[in-house]
């Protein structure tokens, strides 16, 4: 039996694949030796790592002078960096819960990978606040606990320690996301592998048989992370927003902030997804799974993401006009035309005006296009948070201590260096796990598959579905 | 049944809702409380009429709002690609219709306004030497009011009338390449953008500047999602109405189930832009913004309080089980209640403000000097605590007349508009979909059939 589904659907699953095929082509990129572009490109990225290894190191030894901060311009390149990567970290769990929720079937093809990649872009985020201490061995005082120091608790009042909270419980229901979706899945590698690779897989598969009752309790298990997760993807930007909205800094208290901000993060996390997706795809072969209709609708989520933070950049610049309140207008004049003018216009032209190529479906289908936009919207996005940041700081109420900042060496390559952890990981995991949730494609082929699809059944033939049926 | 007919039962009751409405609107005029009413200099007796007219506002902004929005859902699902809502997206439709009629009663207030006849906007009189009113001055202006009104509406309306007349091409002359439904999508996206730009112009206009000198960056979204969750709301309560007449048999428990969860995460959605907003001004702790708040609070908390329990804890409470959302009772029950809750939320962003202006204007607390006027709102603030202010303080009988005569207004442009076209859409490549839609609810007792 197939699924009613509209002579106009795309099919998301091209090939006219057998369930046995898609574990043979998602299993494949873990089983066989990498290939020379996986070794280049992971030398590359262990060497961003070695980077940020020896910035960090130097930093820690020489202390916060080493970077361009002063005493007007407390906040630089760390916590935009910080933002930066949390942002990135969103579209994994939109794609994984809130997707779920709404029953969105091309989900499927990029989830595992986005949710590796919310992890990673975690991991990387969570460097900032932890340098940006400068005495990173007593970070550990961000933890409320009963101390040797005194009546000396964390200040609960603060949005900064809200965000431990936030950030780790995040990073906790994500990483119980990701691998609760990987258990059937490992265990598929596990069935085909021998040896100690069948050990190892056995273990992290938790002994799982694919009985009905491992499924009945995954899917449940499934829909209550998703429920839990969704308002943590809110939550999580919402907190970051409020580090910068709960003060009384013109530019940062705005009460529309913490939906921008979540809008932005899903905009800039889709935009790294692509970026990763598309060169997965390619150097994977997994074209057949990761289809041009997953692009096109990870393209629309950029145009309409891009469109909502370009809603609030506006509403943002006419209410401090509005306001009629000197300080909130001046923040903005000096934003769009003060010394950093050249980031808010990146900023402007990145996220806003570029995009809205995307309202052709051209170039919504181009991989070329998407790519490079993709890039742009990464850009675009981390000169948001800097604008901000650092130009809101530069131009404070005392004229005598504006200031203007420009990172060291040493800024540059913690943030280059943090792009060397992700690559990194993400390298790693497209070695070790199936980049596409078999489990998962596979539950959507009887409905979404080119041959089952009524837009593209013609087209494939007769001959393909019978091949398929006669398969299982 | 595939037509609905609009039998003289359903226009009789209709329209003795409007009846209803008219008579408290007709009474509301005159039965200004006297709190809001003062003597000039010259002797003479000085009666804005402010009941009325925040009565008219409020009904005539949170209707408007809801037709708009549900105009707003059906080309967010177009571009979607949604399909689940195609076999009942004629009751959306039918609802978008009241777009003019809400047109009318705007240009009704903002004519009004130009006349002086109303105190309803702190803009609106006399800003001699309030700064800050002067500089806003640009913005709100009777012109713009005006103006804004009549082409971001009439604009909506247009494209409102394209996508039905497409819809309706669509059930006669179909085919195979689903041409009309392209043209749609063509048509869908781009009001998707003029949309969350003007209805925010708007809701500044017409709701936010009530409190001239008071503002957030927050206002728009967040009042925009009051409309959404009342558009599903009365989506619901007519559904099921429909449904008991025999109408719409192909809408399932499946669709009353998503409508459900749409009610249930957009009562949360709300509650988070409710939240965001109230919580960076308690925090931030800046005068100019928290006195929007210190006034809600202090003289009006049922308001204040009632808003929260029947727009969050309640429909929380109530949707977060599965089975809560395919039982017509608790859906009956919530979409009555968060109907109602967030026109009570409309209430409480209007009616506070006017009564502020209309006191300036009457002189009442002796602080005309507009300069001084955050001082003054302070200075009221203390005396004006032990004050009930009939159709202010709290919704009156009148004020639910009045709504009730909305309503029954609205139903009947609603009816009137459903009753002109096949309530299934024929031809709609989705509709295959939305008439074979299941949500996946394993669960045990199905309630109905």
């Amino acid at each position: 039996m197939s699924a009613t589904v509209s002579p106009i659907r795309e099919p998301l699953i091209r090939g006219s694949k057998t369930y046995h095929q898609i574990t043979e082509d998602l299993c494949a990129p873990t089983e066989r030796t990498p290939s020379a572009a996986w070794v280049i490109a992971f030398i590359l990225a262990v060497g961003g790592l070695a980077t940020y290894a020896f910035c960090l190191l130097w930093t820690v030894w020489n202390g916060i002078g080493t970077w361009d901060l002063n005493r007007t311009i407390g906040w630089g390149w760390d916590i935009t960096n910080f933002v930066w990567w949390v942002g990135i970290g969103h579209a994994g769990t939109l794609i994984s819960a809130i997707l779920l929720i709404f029953r969105q079937k091309w989900r499927t093809g990029v989830n595992r990978a986005a949710e590796a990649m919310t992890i990673f872009a975690v991991v990387c985020a969570g460097q900032f606040p932890l340098i940006h201490m400068g005495r990173l061995w007593l970070a550990f005082f961000i933890f409320p606990y009963p101390n040797t120091r005194g009546p000396l608790w964390v200040n609960f009042n603060s949005p900064l320690l809200w965000d431990v909270f936030a950030i780790s419980t995040y990073f906790t229901v994500s990483i119980l996301f990701w691998y609760m979706g990987l258990v059937p899945d490992f265990a598929t590698i596990r069935d085909r592998a021998t040896g100690l690779r069948r050990r190892i897989y056995n273990f992290l598969s938790f002994g799982w048989t694919g009985s009905a009752k491992h499924w009945q309790r995954w899917e449940a298990m499934a829909l209550i992370l998703a429920g839990l997760a969704t308002p943590l993807v809110l939550s999580v930007h919402t907190i970051v927003s409020f580090d910068f909205a709960t003060s009384i800094i013109p530019g940062w208290h705005t009460t529309i902030f913490p939906p921008y901000f979540v809008a932005g993060a899903v905009f800039s996390g889709f935009a790294m997804v692509q970026t990763l997706m598309l060169m997965t795809r390619k150097i994977l072969k997994l074209e057949e799974y990761i289809t041009m209709a997953h692009i096109e609708s990870m393209n629309k989520v950029i145009l309409l993401t891009g469109s909502i933070v370009g809603v609030a950049y506006l509403t943002e610049l006419f209410i401090a006009w509005y306001s009629g309140y000197i300080y909130e207008q001046f923040a903005f004049y000096n934003r769009v035309f003060g010394p950093y003018w050249w980031s808010y216009f990146g900023m402007m032209s990145c996220n806003v005006l570029s995009p809205q190529i995307f309202w052709s479906k051209k170039m919504r289908r181009s991989i070329y296009v998407t790519f490079v936009m993709s890039i742009f919207v990464n850009i675009g996005m981390w000169f948001e948070r800097f604008v901000i940041i650092a130009s809101t700081l530069a131009r404070d109420y005392i004229p005598s201590s504006w200031s203007y900042y420009w990172p060291t060496w040493v800024e540059i390559g913690l943030f280059a260096g943090t792009l060397g952890l992700f690559f990194t990981l993400y390298l790693i995991f497209v070695r070790v796990a199936p980049v596409v949730a078999i489990a998962e494609v596979k539950s959507i082929l009887k409905s979404s598959g080119d041959q089952y699809t009524p837009s593209t059944r013609e087209t494939v033939g007769e001959e393909a579905v019978r091949k398929s049926n006669l398969d299982y | 049944m595939t037509h609905y007919i609009l039998e003289s039962k359903h226009k009789s009751v209709t329209l003795g809702m409007i009846a209803v409405g008219v008579l408290c609107l007709i009474l509301s005029f005159f039965m200004e409380p006297d709190t809001l009413t003062g003597v000039g200099a010259d002797g003479h007796a000085i009666n804005t009429h402010a009941r009325f007219w925040t009565n008219l506002l409020h009904n005539s902004v949170f209707f408007t709002g809801i037709a708009f929005i549900s105009f707003f859902v059906i080309t967010a699902s177009i571009t979607a690609y949604a399909g689940w809502y195609v076999a009942f997206k004629r009751l959306w439709e039918a609802f978008g219709s009241f777009m003019i009629v809400g047109l009318v009663f705007m240009m009704i207030i903002a004519i009004a306004g130009f006349l002086h006849v109303h105190h309803l906007y702190h803009w609106g009189g006399n800003i001699e030497g309030d700064r800050i009113l002067e500089g806003k001055a640009g913005f709100l202006n009777n012109y713009w009011y005006t103006f804004g009104t009549l082409i971001i509406v009439g604009v909506w309306y247009f494209f409102y009338r394209k996508m039905r007349s497409l819809s309706l091409a669509e059930d006669e002359h179909g085919n195979a390449g689903y041409e009309h439904h392209k043209t749609m999508r063509k048509w869908a996206a781009p009001f998707m953008i003029i949309a969350g730009f003007t209805s925010a112009a708007l809701i500044w206009q017409w709701v936010m500047s009530i409190d001239g000198h008071w503002y957030s960056t927050m206002f728009a979204w967040y009042s925009t999602a009051s409309w959404f969750v009342s558009a599903i709301s009365l989506t619901i309560l007519v559904m099921i109405w429909l449904k008991s007449k025999g109408y719409y048999q192909e809408v399932t428990d499946e669709h009353m189930h998503d409508l459900g969860k749409f009610l249930f995460a957009f009562s949360i959605f709300w509650t988070y832009l409710w939240f965001s907003q109230y919580m960076l001004i308690w925090y931030a702790n800046n005068g100019e913004e928290t006195i929007y708040f210190r006034e809600r609070i202090d003289n009006y908390p049922i308001l204040f309080y009632g808003n929260l329990v029947m727009n969050f804890a309640l429909p929380f409470l109530i949707l977060l089980r599965n089975d809560t959302k395919r039982k017509y009772g608790t859906l009956i029950f919530v979409s009555v209640l968060c109907l109602f809750g967030h026109w009570w939320d409309y209430f409480q962003m209007i009616k506070p403000g006017v009564v502020h202006t209309v006191h300036d204007y009457i002189g009442h607390g002796n602080h005309s000097d507009a300069l001084n006027d955050m001082e003054g709102h302070i200075d009221e603030v203390g005396h004006g605590a032990s004050e009930f202010i009939s159709g202010f303080t709290l919704p009156g009988f009148l004020e639910l007349g009045v709504f009730v005569g909305f309503l029954g207004l609205f139903l009947f442009f609603v009816l009137n508009t459903l009753s002109k076209a096949p309530l299934v859409p024929k031809n709609d490549p989705y509709l295959g979909e939305s008439l074979h839609h299941h949500v996946g609810y394993g669960g045990g007792n199905e309630v109905h059939h």
